[in-house]
Formats: C-alpha cells, structure tokens, sequence
C-alpha cells in the first residue's frame, strides 16, 4: 500500500513536472541573424525597412497589427470607436502603462508623438495620418483624435510604426536645437514601451535588446511578456555565412534566407525553416509615356502592356527565383492587403493571346526595349533572364541594364527608364498606402509610370472619406480592375519572408508587413 | 637622413589635397544622390526638395566645396547622412577594426613569407621548393571570398576552433575573431611576398660579396641574415607597401564575409547609399593610413639601403 501511494505520488509529480513543461519557458538571450544593420531608430524620422521591421520591439503603438497584418488589437490603447460621422477617433489608454524608464505613459506624451508623426514635412511618413486634426487628452487617459476628413484608415494607421508613443520630456531634454537634431541624440539610446529595451549598439555588428520590465502585456503564465531576457541582432550581410552561423548553433534565428537554400534548410535537423506570408510583391514597372528620352514609346499602348504580361510564364519564373515558394499575383496588392479583389492568377501565360495583341498593337515583329536591373542582386537577374528569353518569343528584345540602387531611383524618379524591376512591401493593414503609390497619379504619378487613369483617381479620392465598408470595398474592387486591366506593370510573383530558426524558438513571427516580432517569442529550455 | 624625412612628409600634404578634391568630385559624379538613396522609390518630389535643402545638397558644387573644406578645416567631416553620426566618430569606431584586421594578415603574411622563401630560395627545384611555391599558387589564385567561407566552413562550422564571423567583445575575443578573415587575406599576400623574396634571396646569394663573405669562413647563418636577407629585403619590403593598399581593399570583402563592422564594408555600403560625407572622411582617413604606411616603408628601404634617402 505504502509502495502503491509512494508510486501514485511520483506520478503525480510526473505529470505535474511535464504540465509544467509545457508552459513556455522564460529566460534566455535570442540570437538573430540581421542581413543588414539599422540605420537611425525614430519613429517618424526613419525611412528604411531595416529599422521599420524591428521598431515595434522598442516602441509601442496605441493599437498593434495583428498576426495576419490584417487587421489592429489592443495596444497602449484598450479601447477605441469611430464616431458615427467619422470625425472622432476616441480611445482609452491602458491604466498604469510605463515607459522603459519606468516613468509612466501620460496623455501628453500620446498628444504629443501623434502630432509629431502627423506634422507634414517631419519624415516621409506623414501622409499615413494626414487626416488627423487635433488630438486632446484627458486624465482619465481618454484621447480624442479629431480628423480633418472621414479616414477609414486611420485606425490601421495608429499601430503603424511612425504612430509609435515616445517619452516627450526625455526627448525634449535631448541636446540640439531642432525636432531632427533631438531625434539624432534621442535615437543614439531610444526609449520606449515596447516589450524590449534597447541596451547597446555596435553600429555594423550587434544590436542589444533588454527586456522592458514595465511592459504590460502578459504571457501565457499569468506574468508580464515578453519570455526572453533579450534580443541580441547580429549583422551579418553574408548570406552564405549567416547560414553557416544558423548551422553551428551561433545563432537562434536568421532572415532573408535566399531561395535557394530554403529546401536544404527545411530538411536540416534542429532548424524550423519558416516561410511567413507576407505582403511583398515583384513586378516590372513599365514606363508607358507617350514617348521616353525623345523616342516613341511601345509601352504607351495597353495591348502591348498586356501582350508582355500574357508572354510571360510566372510559374517558371516562380520555380526559377523563388525555387517554387512564390505564388503568382491576383491584383497589384498582395493577396495579404486588406481589400484585394484578385479572384485568380492575372495574364495567365499564353503565347498565342500574346502574339495576337503585340500584332493588333502594330507590332508584329516586336522592338528593343531595356529594362533597369539592380547590378549583383541574384534574384533581379534571374528574373531579368527569364524574361528576356520569354519576351523573345514576342519579338521583343530585352537588354539588361545593370545599375545600383541610387542611380536606378534617379533614373526611375526623372522618367528617363523604359522598364524597371520593382519590389513593393505594405507598412499598413490597408489597402490605401500601396493603392496610392500604384494607381492613384497624384503621389509619384502611379510608380513614376506616367499612368492616370482620371477613374481611378477618383475613385481613390472617394475611398479616402467612405465609411461604409462595402461601399469602400466595392471602390478598391473597381481601383484593381482598372490597373490589372491595363496599368503600367508586368505581373511577376508574391513570395513569403524565408526566416530560419533554431527548433528551440517558439512563438516569434514575422508578420505580413515585416515586422519582427518578439513580444511572445521563447526559447525551449 | 632627417632632410629625406622632412622631404616625404612635406610630399604628403599636396598627395592629401588632391585626393580631397578628387574624392569630393567623383562621388558626386555618381548618377543618384543621397536622398534618393535615403528615400528609395517612395520619395516624393516634395520630400526629396525639402531634405536636400535640409541636407544642403540644392547649392552649387563649389559652395558645397567651400563649405566641405571650411568644415575639414576646424576637423569636422560632417555628419553621415545615412547612420546620422559625426563621421569622426564613425571612423574612430570602424577605421581600428580594418587596421588591426590589416595589420594581422601583414603580420602573418610576414611570418610565413620569410622563412618559407629561405627555405625555397636555399632549395630552390627540389620538392620543398616545389611544395611550398604549389601551396602559395593555390593560395594566390582563390578569390577571397571563397577562401573565406572555406576556413569558417571548416574550421569555424564543423571543428568549432573559430567562430563563424562576427568581431567579439574585448581586445583577445577581436583577435580571437579576426584570426581567419586575417589568414584568408594574408595567403595571398604571402605568396606575393614570398615569390619576390625567394628571387631576390637567389639573386644575392650569388653575388660576389656573399661569395667572398663565406670564402672567409663567416657562418652561414651570419651571411644570410647580416648579408643575405638585408639586401633581398630591399625590394620586397616596396611591395610590401604597395601591397598594403591592396589589402584595405581586400577588406572590403573579408569584413563583409566575415560579418566584421570594419571600415571597409561601411565604405561600400556609404557609397551605395551616396552618403558623401561619409565617403569623403572615409576615404581621407584611408588615403592618411597608406601614406603612412608609404612613408614607413621609405624609412624602412632608406635604412635597409642608405642609397634610397640620397
């Protein structure tokens, strides 16, 4: 009997200990494997994706993306509401949020960075709360934002990166003159309330990540996020040897995996090889000007626009780059964009249909045409390749032009480009940001392209103030007809963010709009 | 002597505005500027006026010049426009890294150079020769890059002896870690080195002097250090210097397979991104190491052959 409890009681503590070892594990430092370092770390003043995709682990927003980046949760904020006429964003800030400092969150602090982010000529990022009027704050920690315009977007706008809230009197308090000469102090040291602290900074090599103490978020335990300890990056631009480091069990994680090597890492023990879905997009930018540097431009007829869409094969070019992981486009916006209509693969490839509308174009023998390709990137050359013996059976004679990336952007921004490869990531769960960039003409005339379509233009303009959803919906359904029809681009291919992690890491995701995310991530002890 | 001294410094200032001048030109001869570079595809007109006027790139090119030497003038180099940073104190942090990556891989390429080439030299055609100059080829004619991810491949990766990139903390962790990208840039030079050397050693070795020297009965080894490597120095020595530029150069690649925060790959990554300041200070900062390390080795040949500094 006694043997039979003694027996009962060490299963008992059995299962106890294997419950317990299914609650996630806290502690540890995350090694993450950066292709390239961060540049400058404020919110409103950055420009590069390579500080937008790690901001949101120093600085929170009043709402957070979700999971599938297509839609916001509760952030700084617990509450929010639209007022019926659209004017009035009302939110509630969570009680007894603090800064990493430990001083806490305040509706000025809230007042203050939203107005900063929304200040037009203050970064590049204005636009995404252009519609933003005023905001005032109470004790309570209710914030009303009062807009100049109905903007439907101006809830997914409020978990974008450059909404992010900052500690007003610890900047103000910065040495320099000027709100960019602040920034440059404050950045060297950020300050935020996201779920990590920033600790050190090697500029080129390594980048050290605390856990904030104050963060308000809980874990799956019943005590505050985030599990780890930290979050080292490591910068290391070498493919070849970020994979290697993955490999010797330096690292816990690293990105921007190429391709090619996806298949051999999804096969090696110990190492999750991920594919996140994302909202990044591959095309070729046509510039369809009446004439280009003086000369006669094919491009300017949709026919041939789509005649080079429907002669090029997106599945081999899919199985050619992305090693068979890219999925063909719908629409211009990715399939993970909110509001995208696409039903199925636009131009599917048909060489026949291709050679009839290059003929009913005018050219039936097709022309000589260059396309800009960014000089040493493997994935840009392949595609520009492929396509070149692809348009080939059109007639077309495609020379590649190597350049960097300044001299492509210049050429790009003066018109003086026929065709350019181009790559297109979302920063916000909406369809607005990329809708304004490729169709609607008044941003950068429609990718640099010299496409109007006076429709879209308007349509676009209506999307801006209506709120009833499937109003909304029916005007960006229409917006893509328009441009997939016979907008300025050749449809290539959506591809996922290939990260590798070590099979020890649970819960770090990488969402559709890049964002790194570490907040629950944990390493298995 | 000292005269010879004054003489090659005094040569360097000219050298330093020249290339002042040159470096402020040509990268902005490049087609693109920085705020395209900053900016990407998403710029807009308006962001794009409004941050070259922030950033001063709207005057003319002789006003930006003025300025730009006003500034180097009370040592200031300006501020990168990508990393947001004084470029003073951007050279201070990566500039040390590429110097004590190049000195290592000229230390080693040193160390192996020698020896080996007065081994070769004094048997020379048979297997030892044979051995050590079918080594150096091999070491010669693989691109850096491969040679590098190789050593971490083998001895980084799979023995563990070395860490797979990265740069460490501490001064012995920074030597621990710069062991193989240093080794993968000092093979090819050793095998210059070592190839120039073993044909001088066996040019010397028999001249007249040396012959007479060891007809006297002085010991071999007194003849070839005192007699012998002093003179087949002379030459090597020159390349030496020479090859130092070469190497910065070789850096470039070796910091970024490495995964080192040296200067080199900050110069890459500041020229792609137009971030002039950056690429001026830089290049004035490298321009100052390799005539530096000019100067020295003609204080060096100037000692080794006295004739140099007439």
């Amino acid at each position: 009997m006694k043997i039979a409890s003694l027996a009962a009681l060490a299963a008992a503590f059995l299962v106890s200990g294997s419950i317990a070892g299914h609650a996630t594990d806290r502690g540890g430092v995350m090694t993450y494997g950066r292709y390239a370092d961060s540049l400058f770390l404020d919110p409103v003043l950055n420009d590069a994706n390579v500080d937008i995709w790690i901001l949101s682990n120093i600085y929170d927003t009043l709402l957070l993306p979700t999971d599938d980046g297509q839609g916001v949760q509760a952030g700084l904020a617990t509450e929010w509401k639209v007022s019926d006429d659209g004017m009035t964003v009302t939110l509630k800030l969570r009680q007894g949020i603090r800064f990493s400092d430990g001083s806490p969150i305040t509706p000025d602090d809230v007042i203050w960075s939203l107005k900063r982010a929304a200040k037009p000529d203050n970064g590049i990022w204005g636009f995404l709360v252009s519609a933003i009027k005023d905001i005032t704050g109470a004790a309570d920690g209710t914030i009303v934002i009062t807009l100049n315009r109905a903007d439907p977007s101006i809830i997914p706008a409020l978990s974008v990166f450059n909404t992010a809230i900052m500690p007003q009197k610890l900047f103000e308090a910065m040495p320099g003159a000027t709100d960019a000469d602040k920034a440059k102090a404050f950045a060297e040291h950020p300050v935020g309330s996201g779920p990590f602290m920033f600790a050190s900074w090697e500029r080129g090599a390594t980048m050290k990540l605390v856990k904030n103490p104050y963060y308000w978020a809980m874990g799956d335990d019943g005590k505050p996020l985030p599990y780890l300890d930290g979050v080292t990056f490591e910068v290391i631009p070498d493919d070849a040897t970020r994979i290697l480091r993955m490999q010797s069990g330096e690292l816990d994680g690293a990105e921007f995996i190429p391709y090619a090597r996806v298949a051999e890492l999804k096969a090696a023990a110990g190492i999750d090889m991920q594919l996140y879905p994302s909202t990044k997009i591959e095309y070729v930018t046509l510039n369809v000007r009446p004439q280009v540097e003086g000369k006669d431009n094919p491009l300017s007829n949709p026919k041939v626009r789509q005649a080079l869409n429907y002669a090029t094969n997106k599945e081999a070019i899919i199985q050619i780059v992305t090693m068979g992981v890219g999925t063909p486009m719908k629409s211009f916006m990715s399939s993970a964009t909110p509001l995208n209509s696409g039903k199925g693969p636009l131009y599917p490839f048909d060489l026949a249909k291709a050679k009839a509308l290059m003929t009913e174009a005018g050219y039936p023998n097709g022309f000589p045409i260059n396309l800009l390709v960014l000089a040493g990137n493997q994935d840009e050359t392949g595609i520009g390749t492929a396509l070149q013996q692809m348009w080939a059976a059109v007639g077309v004679k495609l020379e590649l032009q190597q350049v960097d990336n300044a001299s492509r952007t210049d050429l790009y921004r003066t018109g003086k480009f026929s065709m350019r490869l181009g790559a297109w990531t979302d920063d916000i769960a909406d369809p607005s940001e990329i809708t304004s960039y490729f169709a609607y003409s008044p941003t950068i005339e429609s990718q640099h392209s010299g496409w109007k379509s006076a429709e879209a233009d308007k349509l676009f303009e209506a999307t801006q103030g209506e709120r009833d959803p499937a109003k909304r919906a029916a005007q960006y359904a229409k917006i893509q007809d328009i441009h997939n029809a016979d907008g300025p681009m050749v449809f290539l291919y959506e591809s996922p963010y290939p990260v590798a992690l070590s099979k020890k890491v649970k819960g770090f995701i990488q969402i559709p709009l890049g964002n790194n995310i570490f907040r629950a991530t944990s390493l298995t002890k | 002597m000292s005269l010879f001294f004054l003489r090659r410094l005094l040569q360097l200032i000219p050298t330093f505005m020249f290339i002042l001048v040159v470096v402020f030109v040509l990268v902005r001869l490049l087609p693109g500027d920085p705020t395209s570079a900053i900016l990407g595809d998403r710029a807009k007109d308006a962001d794009v006026a409004r941050i070259n006027h922030d950033l001063g790139l709207d005057r003319s090119i002789p006003v930006q010049f003025l300025l730009f030497l006003k500034s180097v003038a009370t040592g200031d180099l300006g501020t990168s426009i990508q990393l947001k940073l004084p470029v003073t104190s951007l050279i201070a942090q990566r500039l040390p890294v590429t110097v004590m990556l190049t000195v290592m891989s000229a230390l080693m390429a040193v160390a192996m150079a020698v020896p080996l080439a007065f081994v070769a030299a004094l048997r020379r055609d048979d297997a030892a020769d044979s051995v050590i100059r079918g080594a150096f080829q091999v070491g010669l004619s693989m691109p850096v890059f491969y040679l590098g991810l190789i050593l971490l491949t083998v001895f980084g990766a799979r023995l563990g002896w070395f860490p797979v990139g990265g740069y460490g903390d501490g001064f012995l962790d920074h030597l621990y870690h710069l062991f193989l990208p240093a080794f993968s840039l000092a093979l090819s030079l050793a095998a210059i080195l070592m190839r120039n050397l073993r044909a001088s050693i066996i040019g010397v070795v028999g001249a007249e002097y040396v012959v007479f020297a060891r007809s006297k009965g002085i010991a071999p080894r007194v003849i070839l250090l005192r007699h012998v490597l002093r003179s087949a120095l002379i030459s090597t020595v020159a390349l030496f210097g020479l090859s130092i530029g070469t190497l910065l150069g070789g850096a470039v690649i070796t910091e970024t397979v490495f995964a080192i925060p040296g200067a080199g790959r900050l110069m890459i990554d500041s020229i792609y991104g137009r971030d002039y300041p950056v690429v001026q200070g830089m290049t004035m900062a490298l321009a100052v190491l390799v005539s530096l390390t000019f100067f020295l080795t003609d204080i060096v040949a100037a000692w080794l052959d006295p004739r140099v500094a007439r």
